[in-house]
Parts: C-alpha cells; structure tokens; sequence
C-alpha cells in the first residue's frame, strides 16, 4: 500500500512538473517556428530532395576483423585447460589455426581495411 | 518599457553575429573573428551581418538565410548597399560597427525595435502530393514525392559500385567553410562526394590573395582551431607552432592539384609567404570526387581565393567537356558531372 501512495505521488509530481514547464512556456512571448525557419540550413540555398536517404556503412571489412580476432579467442580458451594434457600436440594444432587466421588478417590488410575511412 | 530579466541578462552580454559574406567583405570577417561572437549557423545568431557587396543573384539566397534567424532578430549592412526594398536598413561604418551592434541587440531585445518579419511565406516549399486518397502514400520504397520533393534515388558508389541512395543538394553562398558566394552542388553517397559542379563561382576579394596569414586561420577554423586562428605573430601569420599541427593534421597527398601541389605544399607556400601559384587548369572534379565532406572542406579552403575562383568558374554545370582544348588528357582521372551507370567501377578514390 504504502509503495502505491509513493509511485501516486511520484507521477502526480511529475506531471505537475511537465504541466508547469508547458505553462512556464506559453508564458514566452517568442513567435512560433515559420516554415522559413523550419527549413535545413545548408547556406541560404533550397534542397531539392529530401534528406531521408539509404547508404552504406560498409560492415564487412570490420566483420572480417572481428571473425578474425574474435574466433582466435573462442578456441584459445578451451585450449588453454586442455593444453598441460595435450603437450605439443596441442601446439601444433593451434599454430596451424593461427596460420589460417593470419592469411585472412594479411588478405584484409592487402585490401586497405587497415586505412581508416 | 522595461526588459523582463531574462532579456536584460541576454542584453548585458555580446550579440550574437552571423556573417554573410558577399564581394571584398572575406579580409573584414577575419579582422572580425577576433572582437565579435559568429556563429557558424544562422540559428544561433540574432543579427545578420551582411559583410561586402551582395551580387543581385544571391540575394533571394540571403533572403532565405535571414529567414532562418530566429526572433527577434536584425540585419546589419557593413561594406554592402541593402537593396531598394529592404525596409528600414541598418548601416553601419568602418569604426562603429560594434557599437552599433551592441546597440541593436539591445534594442530588439528590449522591444524598441520590431523583429524583422520574413521574406518568405509561411508556408512549405512545396505542398503535400501523394498518391493516397489522403495523400499519405507514395511509389514503392522511394515514397514518391512527399510534399512536392522527391525522395533521394538510388546510383553506383564510385568507390564499388554497390548501389544505393544518392543525395545531390546546392550547398553555399553563405555556407561559413566555402569560400563565400560559392554554390556548389554535390552528390553524395553518406558523406563520400560522388561528383561537384560550381553553379556559381566564389565572389571576388581583392586584396586577399597576398594576405597568407588569413589563409591559414581559415584552414585552421575548418580543422577546428579557431584559438590558434586569431593568434597572429609579428610578420602576420599564426604562430610556426599552430601552422607546424596544423601540418601534421592534413593527410599527405590530400587535395593534389594538377600542378602536382597537395594541401600541404600549398600551406608551405603560404607559411614561406611565396607568391601566389598560377593557375593550372583544376577542376573541382578533379580535387572533389572520392573525398569525404571533411576533407573536400579542407581542400577547398588551401587554395587563395582568386585560385578557388578560377577553379569554381571552369567546373560549372556545362564546362565538362573542355578538358580536350586543354590538351590535359593524362590529367589524373576525374568524373564527368553526368556520372551513373557502371563506368566508375576501375575507379579507386584518391583516399583508397
């Protein structure tokens, strides 16, 4: 009951507090905003499309890094407690899986996704 | 009549200043950088502040910009003729234009003087046209043309071909990083520019060309260090140490011009204070292509302004095809201005 009074209060506070502010407003005796106003600021000229528009972020080049770098860690885990049991065997198999890794790092860098854009 | 408290505050402090540059006002708005607020958009100004002599093309463009100010705000005219039709024009002189500043902040502020009311009506550019019974729909993901403008339609991307929106707009006169009276218009795919053309070219500022120090502090505002850009040493540029990050900052190669000269060497030029380069026959199309918004700024902004004029003035809309009367074939490889289709998929940016 007593956390009903104090969630009650609470919003009655809080649209006191709105209703306030709105008030406090109107009290402004600034102009509304005109559709000259309203309109993108892009140095005195008009846009003749709108601004809405679909591009490209270009993804990929951050999730062959992150396949990279990401996948390295997942194995190296697991690896890690087995590899005391496992002795070179185990070594030698994680080389193997860094070497694969390392020719994807070195085919990214060759395509520039090192170069920040 | 007396001010509220909130308007005797404001008024006790500096008005807020946007500066639109017209002919001859470039060297006087970086003599002003130092003494007044400007602002970089026109919504945090209360007074316009009309800076050289405005060309009668540009005015329905200055109209526009002083309808973004909001109220209450003012118009100033310093070095510049208001038009017949302006009503009640302010002037103001060489020495007393921040007293008379001052004066008109506080007077529309205090309600002594009536905000200037708008040129254009109010009401959208283009009315609502869709399709729908209530015109609410359009054609398929483009939307049609919401409120008489149409939606950004779909291009290659110069840097590989994958095909999505593509947003033109003019850009400019007053834009405060173009060189002032530019209208440039750009296709963009995000912020990569697909290709430009000048509309119009920048307006004349003689007398500018031999003032290297001012070239720098323009650079500097465009790469963010306006304090650095009002510190001056005693032969007149900003301190060695400020133009020596400033130089660092540039990316090498950015902006090569067709004299082999990027925007480094032409910022050694201005710090050694050599003359003037000669003009070589670049095209915005091509220093611009490739570039992001940033860095095509930059480019736009190493050049002194009779040279970014005669550039702007040989890439207009229809200058495209002249490159063979130049003989400048080997030049590096630029867009036409009617670029589309898959034409540009050899094409590596000069970022890449």
């Amino acid at each position: 009951m007593e956390n009903t009074i104090q969630i009650l209060l609470l919003t009655a506070l809080s649209l006191g507090a709105v209703m306030a502010l709105q008030r406090l407003g109107g009290l402004s005796d600034a102009p509304g905003v005109t559709a000259p106003q309203a309109a993108p600021f892009i140095g005195g000229a008009a846009p003749g499309t709108h601004a809405w528009q679909r591009f490209h972020v270009r993804y990929y080049t951050m999730t062959l890094l992150f396949v990279a770098f990401e996948m390295e860690m997942m194995f190296m885990y697991p690896w890690a407690v087995v590899f005391v049991e496992e002795g070179i065997k185990a070594l030698v198999e994680m080389g193997m899986f860094l070497a694969i890794l390392t020719i994807g790092i070195i085919y990214g860098w060759r395509e520039g996704i090192f170069a920040w854009e | 009549m007396g001010m509220s408290w909130a308007r005797a505050f404001a008024a006790s402090g500096p008005p807020p200043v946007f500066a639109a540059i017209g002919a001859g006002g470039l060297q006087r708005a970086e003599e002003l950088h130092g003494t007044l607020r400007l602002q970089r958009s026109p919504r945090q100004a209360a007074i316009l502040l009309v800076l050289g002599e405005i060309a009668p093309d540009l005015l329905p463009f200055l109209q526009r910009l002083h309808d973004h100010l909001p109220h209450p705000r003012a118009t100033i005219w310093h070095r510049a003729t208001p038009p017949g039709d302006w009503t009640d024009p302010v002037q103001a002189t060489a020495d007393g234009l921040e007293r008379t500043l001052t004066d008109l902040w506080r007077s529309i502020l205090s309600g002594d003087r009536a905000s200037e009311p708008d040129f254009l009506p109010d009401k959208p550019p283009n009315e609502w046209r869709g399709v729908g019974p209530h015109g609410q729909g359009g054609k398929g993901m483009m939307g049609g043309t919401p409120y008489g403008r149409p939606m950004a339609m779909t291009d290659d991307d110069l840097r590989d071909g994958l095909s999505l929106d593509a947003y033109s707009a003019p850009f400019g006169p007053f834009l405060p990083m173009l060189p002032p009276g530019l209208i440039l218009d750009l296709t963009l795919q995000g912020d990569v520019i697909q290709s430009a053309t000048a509309t119009r070219p920048p307006c004349p500022q003689p007398g500018s060309d031999d003032r290297p120090g001012d070239a720098i502090a323009r650079l500097m505002r465009v790469m963010d260090m306006p304090a650095l850009a009002l510190r001056r040493t005693r032969d007149g540029l900003p301190p060695a140490m400020g133009i020596a990050m400033l130089r660092r900052a540039i990316p090498d190669g950015l902006g090569r011009a067709r004299d082999g000269t990027d925007v480094r060497d032409r910022l050694d030029r201005w710090r050694d204070k050599d003359a003037p380069q000669a003009d070589d026959g670049t095209r915005l199309s091509d220093l611009l292509p490739g570039l992001e918004w940033h860095e095509a700024m930059i480019v736009l902004n190493s050049f002194q302004p009779d040279r970014i004029r005669a550039i702007c003035a040989r890439s207009g809309p229809e200058g495209g095809d002249e490159d063979d009367k130049d003989g400048n074939r080997d030049a590096p490889a630029h867009a036409p201005p009617d670029h589309g289709g898959h034409q540009h998929h050899d094409m590596t940016g000069p970022a890449a």
